[in-house]
């Protein structure tokens, strides 16, 4: 076969090979995206409340006060109007500033019919003792579309190059493995550390056409030795791919 | 002249003698003054305090977050302006807290909602969602995102006045705040400012609607 007649059947090959792949490509899109914010205290907590002492005298007086005479009492009248029995009762002072008005309008997610977040986070976020610690559905997530679907998640902000520098606990980046991890309680028992390798991550579930489902996701965070107490945040991306009509 | 000397010796006497009274009554030593000086604490509290204030964040919801039409430079409301129900919002430098005291042991600041979030443009049913678990504070920072560790504030256990744009009635609780509304403690006096931004997170089933409320911080001296 002369040389001309090859190229031309290699770009042909290979314009057809970008065709297909192209066409592939355009089989599914993204659709709407979820990012899920978990909150993780690790206790003993160095959060410490000190509850407010009652008042003292402040110490603008550059001198100490010196009582004249012989005497060591530390006031001239003495406290509880000279029964020492009685406490002294002194208000604490305060003050009040302006209040801070906050508005906002909350507008509908157009989205929301396709994919949403129901969070069952505790008050003042997941307590994680060290060791391993499970959170039955610590969040469900309701997914449906017209066409057949798949839901992927990953650990947002991951990067598979970055290094594992780049991650803070409790999902950390690849290489490292992440001390979060996902089960799917209506799916099996499988739990599955969080996909830290940026998008398109892990697939959660997939969906059929016009299949509606809600499914609880249990979490397991893993708390090593190592790690200090503290508030942590977890942010996890899931993500709606729908195949395009 | 018997008698004008007796009389002049008298008057010598007197003149002498009265001043030597006068002068042994007081002897000396020294007076001290004691005093006491009251602690006193001011407070202001100064929205959308610096400049790049504003919310940002809705990553997902396809809308890019503005400051609304009341919010202005240190002044004005922490207005998100159009939020989407479902995804989470940093508003940047929200509000600075300046406090002013003498007293030598510190302040606590205590922030928390006078209210509810209340619903006004449609009124949803109920006309209010709770502030707790979806507005949060987080000390200014340049690290701060939507997704930062931040504490929920929470709605009073006092009495708003005037829907709490007067501020919240104390008297009934004690004249305390909550332990769980604790912003800021300070150990020291001085004149001292501490920066908040502030976090909205709204779940799903956040209702469509306009929503206000007043964040009232009360300083108390230790």
């Amino acid at each position: 076969m002369r040389r001309p007649n090859l190229l031309a059947l290699l770009a042909l090959a290979v314009l057809a090979t970008l065709t297909v792949v192209s066409q592939a490509d355009a089989l599914t899109g993204l659709k709407t995206y979820k990012l899920v914010t978990i909150d993780v205290v690790v206790t003993p907590s160095p959060i410490a409340y000190a509850p407010p002492k009652k008042s003292q005298y402040p110490s603008l007086a550059a001198p100490r006060v010196q009582i004249a005479a012989s005497s060591t009492a530390a006031w001239d009248v003495a406290p509880g109007g000279g029964d020492a029995a009685l406490p002294l009762m002194i208000a604490q002072i305060s003050a009040q500033a302006t209040p801070v008005p906050v508005q906002f309008v909350a507008k509908a997610d157009p989205n929301a019919q396709y994919l949403h977040v129901i969070p069952h986070e505790p008050p003042g976020g997941f307590a994680g003792a060290y060791g391993t610690t499970v959170f039955p559905c610590a969040f469900e997530i309701y997914t449906y579309y017209t066409n057949s679907y798949r839901l992927q998640d990953w650990g947002y902000g991951t990067n598979k190059t970055a290094g594992a520098a780049s991650g803070t606990f409790p999902i950390e980046n690849y290489p490292t493995t992440s001390n979060l991890s996902w089960a799917v309680p209506d799916f099996g028992p499988t739990v599955t550390p969080y996909w830290n390798q940026g998008p398109a991550g892990e697939t959660t579930w997939l969906g059929a056409v016009k299949q509606a489902q809600q499914h609880c996701i249990d979490l397991t965070l893993t708390v090593p030795n190592a790690q200090a107490s503290g508030s942590f945040t977890a942010v996890v991306e899931y993500a709606l791919y729908v195949t395009l009509p | 002249m018997k008698r004008a000397l007796t009389a002049a010796a008298a008057a010598l006497l007197l003149t002498t003698a009265v001043p030597q009274i006068a002068r042994s009554a007081p002897a000396q030593g020294s007076a001290q003054l004691n005093y006491k000086v009251l602690p006193t604490v001011k407070a202001q509290v100064t929205p959308n305090y610096l400049s790049g204030y504003g919310p940002q964040g809705g990553l997902g919801s396809g809308v890019t977050p503005a400051a609304g039409p009341n919010a202005s430079l240190q002044g004005g409301t922490v207005d998100f302006g159009n939020v989407v129900v479902g995804y989470t919002y940093l508003y940047k430098y929200a509000a600075q807290v300046a406090v002013q005291t003498n007293d030598s042991a510190g302040f606590v600041v205590y922030g928390e909602g006078a209210t509810d979030l209340n619903g006004s443009n449609p009124v949803p049913a109920p006309s209010t969602w709770p502030i707790f678990s979806t507005l949060y504070w987080l000390p200014s920072s340049s690290a701060n995102s939507p997704f930062s560790a931040a504490t929920s504030f929470n709605k009073t256990n006092g009495s708003p006045i005037a829907g709490g744009a007067n501020g919240i009635d104390y008297s009934g609780t004690g004249g305390v705040p909550s332990a769980m509304s604790v912003v800021w403690s300070n150990p020291t006096s001085g004149n001292v400012t501490q920066g908040y931004d502030y976090q909205l997170r709204l779940s799903g089933a956040v209702p469509p609607s306009q929503f206000n409320v007043y964040i009232v911080y009360t300083v108390i001296g230790n």
